[in-house]
């Protein structure tokens, strides 16, 4: 790890400030990427801004709109709360499959969705819950806030302060983890919605993806056969050694079907 | 019940409360007053030459106490060059072992080799100092794998070699005789297998503290090793120090699976440093450091042929093993590659003729070593996916090919046309276990059942004839202290249990409770002569050594026990820890002469033990798997597994199941997932657990194990080791047991490891060949 300014902000405006106002201020909330960055030396910020100390960031409220889940809001948090459980079974499922227990008592739902891993869950998850993520500047639609690999629409000194899930009528996640890492090689959440059907997808490629062929399938017949000839064009699916872009092609029906199924 | 196990109860082992509770002693629990911390500044790119190492800034970064490169090494003379050994090829070629400098000299021939070491105060001093380290590297051209290594206009790695980048070739069996077999044989079959690199990954990271003191001029390393006395011979050797110079202290080992026992380059330059700057120098190594840089295992190129007449009958077998060294030879990779696939070559069948070719080869890539098992599974699993494949494409019952094959028990011991003697066992009876408690009548049906659920099923048998233990003196003491009774051995555990058998074994010789009986390792000025853990040796050699003490004992006992009861000592018999008169009523017993002669600075009855295995005892098994595969996902499930073997006499039951347990963990994890990746240049690809896999809780699977036990005429206990045994017959056993589903499908050949990508991706393929749209 590299020396670096620790600062713990009272306020998100404090923290803004500081993150803007640092050489190189990197926010930190559950720190389940970022520390095991600094620890390796793969990244070098000059400032840490721990939002460990805000106060009001952290727990789920219920809406007219949805649920709001706070941006400080643990994964366990998520897995247990009974608004979640009864609203959005789909979310619980999700933020208990994340990573271990650990990741799970440490790890935040903003932090997830700031770092943007492409294998992530919670970014599949918002996506295809169609939530909007609040910041301290403004409200952005889950599809337009991931913009890349490890890319989000978030400008410097922006911070999320909590993300809002419409309730949907039934929702479920199913994801395959890879067999070294635990990441998703691919996440499906499938939500029937008064809108129609919606299917995010997450780890196929660079950044979650609403998978409109799926939705538009399932809109027709909502069953696992509704998707059993639809082929996705993998030409843009990220391609390994753990995964070729045709087995996440696949993976992308066959955790779909299985998510399907259990609604 | 088997009259060849110990009835014991199981009341857990005794070391494993401290183990288990975080008050185990490990590596870096060791601190020394005044040490500083190394680093190490490490190749980053797999074949270069070095033009030139400018440390200067790095030294004079804050904290530093020191950079140091080659030139340390050579000034002090640490880089001794390794003996070639006495290995000899039919031609009388020797095996080739190229100079090795341990901090890398003009050229770098494997990512992650050590170049320079920086010794700082703190240890994110040395790291930080390491990034201003300049290496100028001129690269040259990568040989990444032993394909490459062994073309015709391959790059040679090291001047001197034998062409193809071979550090050595050899023959075993007839070759005129095979050759004139396979021309006229009826049947014939082959397969070339690829048993993969491997990371063994202890827990433990690799980690040293390594010290010197001026006045003595001797150096002590504390570092997780697999026998103290081996490790001391071999820095006595490579630091050109009288071995009476040099300490190697014990600790608690989290792990060492055959890796732990090479003695590392880390090793010497932390030696070396430590001389130079008189200060203690650290070093800890983190888990990419572990899984890049701790020699790798497996990593071998099999190819077999088997030839048969129209009944079935073996007539021959042909062998080649091409085994990927990595870049330099490791202290223990050579010899079993060598020696493993001719002595191992027949498995447990009567096949009269036997030829073989080793090919040791160069790559640029990290040196391999001895892994779980040590070469013995990559032997087994060629063997038997040879006989596995001769069945299916010739149409034979796998299970009654391997019958009519088999060496018939009244056969034993048995010489294999290679030389080796197998010392008891009764292959056919563990057959009999396996398939009178794994229903092979239902299997179609269990097939039929899993194909309705979309899954291929596979069933997987796999036989194995394997040595454990090898000829060497093992000394251990038996003390009658104040507090207890004391066992002192050179070799020491980790993990293996050595703190509860042992006892045991001493105990139910000389009737006493094993809880009065402690086991003490490895003291580093021991005197005692003895090996490393390893190679299944240990119950055969150490236990022989302790019973062979305790005979001692039982002689001194009767001379004591005849003072006490006056009467001849020749008239004195010992049973169940009692002393007794053979015509009289009159007894003593072995705790009461403890007692009365307690008090002196040693004790009458206290002894030395020495034993030397004379051959290797063979352990052996049957064992049969069943497997499902999920076509939608490629995800390989192991539904059911019954291992039979024969350990000969077994000590403690517990024990023994839990070797077999963890080495066919560590099977699986090596037939489903494990791999080392290089990319083209010699990259790895796999250096962190984000992309390595290891077996994991979810990975484990119903099991039985059951035994046929025929005692080893070949020690005084009969026992025959254990330790290699779930490995050996678990990665032919699973694999196969996979390719029997995939025969299904139609494909013929996979490679290991079984990943839900590849199997998935080659279901797929097979299906569009089969079903052309």
């Amino acid at each position: 790890m590299y020396a670096f300014t620790y600062r713990r902000p009272g306020s998100i405006e404090e923290a803004s400030q500081l993150v803007t106002e640092a050489e190189d201020g990197k926010l930190l909330a559950g720190g389940m990427t970022l520390i095991p960055s600094l620890k390796q030396r793969l990244a070098q910020p000059s400032d840490l801004v721990d939002l460990g100390r805000i106060p009001g960031l952290a727990g789920v409220t219920e809406e007219t709109a949805g649920l709001r889940v706070g941006a400080m809001t643990r994964h366990v948090e998520v897995a247990t709360n009974p608004l979640v459980r009864q609203h959005i079974s789909g979310l619980a499922e999700l933020a208990g499959i994340i990573g271990d227990p650990q990741v799970r008592n440490r790890g935040t739902i903003g932090g997830s969705i700031s770092n943007a891993d492409p294998a992530a869950d919670y970014p599949g998850g918002l996506v295809g819950l169609g939530a909007v993520v609040r910041t301290n500047r403004r409200e952005i639609e889950a599809e337009d806030f991931f913009t890349g690999f490890f890319e989000t629409a978030l400008e410097t000194g922006e911070i999320v302060l909590s993300v809002l899930f419409p309730k949907p009528l039934k929702s479920a996640y199913e994801k395959f983890r890879n067999p070294a890492s635990g990441y998703a090689v691919v996440g499906s959440m499938v939500a029937v919605t008064d809108g129609g059907v919606r299917v995010g997808i997450t780890g196929a490629a660079g950044f979650a993806f609403r998978w409109a062929e799926a939705e538009a399938a399932l809109g027709a017949e909502f069953s696992p056969g509704a998707l059993a000839e639809l082929d996705y064009d993998d030409s843009e699916l990220n391609d390994d050694m753990h995964a070729s872009a045709a087995y996440r092609a696949n993976l992308m029906r066959v955790m779909t079907q299985r998510a399907v199924a259990r609604l | 019940m088997d009259q060849q196990t110990k009835s014991r109860a199981f009341t857990g082992r005794r070391e494993d409360s401290r183990l288990v509770t975080g008050r185990g002693a490990y590596t870096s629990d060791q601190n020394l007053a005044g040490q500083v911390h190394a680093v190490f500044v490490r190749a980053d790119r797999a074949h270069a030459t070095i033009r030139s190492i400018d440390t200067e800034e790095a030294a004079a970064a804050p904290g530093v106490v020191g950079a140091f490169t080659h030139e340390l090494l050579d000034e002090l003379g640490f880089n001794q060059p390794q003996a070639s050994g006495p290995m000899k090829n039919g031609e009388g070629e020797p095996l080739f072992a190229p100079a090795r400098a341990w901090l890398a000299k003009d050229r770098v021939r494997y990512v992650g080799e050590a170049v320079v070491l920086v010794a700082a105060e703190t240890p994110e001093q040395a790291a930080d100092a390491a990034e201003l380290v300049f290496i100028d590297y001129e690269d040259l051209p990568v040989v990444a794998d032993v394909r490459q290594a062994t073309a015709p206009d391959a790059v040679q790695i090291h001047e001197g070699a034998y062409a193809g980048n071979l550090a050595f070739r050899s023959e075993y069996g007839d070759r005129a005789a095979a050759e004139a077999v396979f021309a006229s044989a009826p049947l014939t079959a082959k397969v070339t297998l690829n048993s993969q690199r491997l990371a063994a990954n202890p827990m433990e990271p690799r980690a040293c503290v390594a010290a010197y003191d001026a006045e003595s001029g001797s150096y002590d390393l504390w570092s997780p090793n697999q026998g103290v006395v081996t490790m001391r011979g071999t820095i006595a050797a490579r630091t050109g120090r009288p071995a009476d110079k040099v300490r190697v202290h014990p600790r608690d080992v989290g792990g060492a699976f055959g890796v732990r026992g090479e003695t590392y380059p880390e090793y010497i330059a932390c030696l070396a440093a430590a001389r130079a700057l008189n200060r203690p120098v650290k070093w800890t190594g983190s888990r990419s450091e572990t899984i890049i840089t701790d020699y790798h295992g497996r990593g071998v190129l099999l190819t077999g042929e088997l030839a048969l007449n129209r009944e079935g009958d073996f007539l021959a077998i042909r062998i080649e093993w091409l085994a990927d060294m990595g870049a330099y030879l490791s202290g223990h990779g050579p010899q079993m590659r060598i020696g493993a696939p001719g002595g191992m070559a027949v498995n447990s069948y009567r096949t009269p003729v036997v030829h073989g070719v080793n090919k040791l080869c160069f790559t640029n890539a990290t040196p391999t070593t001895v892994y779980r098992g040590a070469a013995r599974p990559d032997a087994s699993y060629l063997c038997e996916s040879l006989v596995d494949h001769a069945a299916r494409i010739h149409g034979f019952d796998p299970a009654q090919l391997r019958r009519r094959n088999m060496i018939p028990k009244e056969a034993f011991p048995y010489t294999t046309p290679t030389g080796s003697t197998y010392c008891s066992g009764d292959p056919e009876g563990l057959l009999d276990l396996v398939l009178a408690n794994s229903d092979p009548a239902g299997f179609a049906a269990r097939r039929r059942a899993s194909e309705a659920r979309g899954k291929l099923r596979g069933r997987g048998l796999a036989a194995f004839f394997e040595p454990a233990g090898f000829p060497m003196v093992e000394q251990t003491t038996i003390q009658f202290k104040a507090d207890g009774v004391v066992l002192n051995s050179v070799s020491g555990p980790s993990g293996q249990g050595h703190e509860t058998v042992l006892p045991e074994v001493v105990a139910d010789q000389l009737g006493l409770d094993p809880a009065d009986i402690a086991f003490k390792f490895g003291l580093p000025d021991t005197e005692l002569k003895g090996g490393p853990t390893g190679g299944s040796r240990t119950l055969v050699a150490v236990g022989g050594s302790l019973r062979n003490a305790g005979e001692q004992v039982i002689e001194k006992g009767k001379a004591l026990a005849a003072d006490a009861l006056g009467v001849p000592a020749e008239d004195i018999d010992f049973d169940e820890g009692l002393f007794r008169h053979r015509s009289g009523n009159a007894s003593i017993t072995l705790r009461e002469l403890i007692k009365r002669h307690a008090g002196g600075e040693a004790h009458p009855l206290d002894s030395l033990g020495a034993y030397s295995p004379p051959q290797a005892a063979w352990p052996s098994g049957v064992h049969v798997a069943e497997v499902e595969i999920d076509v939608e996902t490629g995800v390989l499930q192991v539904v059911s597994y019954l291992g039979a073997d024969d350990f000969g006499y077994i000590y403690n039951p517990a024990i023994v199941e839990g070797q077999v347990q963890g080495g066919l963990m560590q099977a699986v994890g090596q037939v489903i997932g494990e791999e080392i990746v290089y990319d083209g240049g010699g990259q790895i690809l796999t250096g962190s657990f984000m992309d390595y896999f290891m077996p994991k809780a979810e990975d484990t699977f119903p099991l039985q194990l059951l035994h046929h036990n025929t005692p080893s005429p070949t020690n005084p206990l009969g026992a025959k080791g254990v330790g290699e045994a779930g490995a050996t017959g678990g990665v032919p056993t699973l694999a196969n047991a996979v390719m029997d589903a995939l025969s299904t499908v139609g494909i013929g050949h996979l490679d290991m490891p079984y990943t839900p990508n590849r199997l998935w991706n080659a279901i797929r393929e097979a299906k569009a060949v089969r079903a052309p749209a």
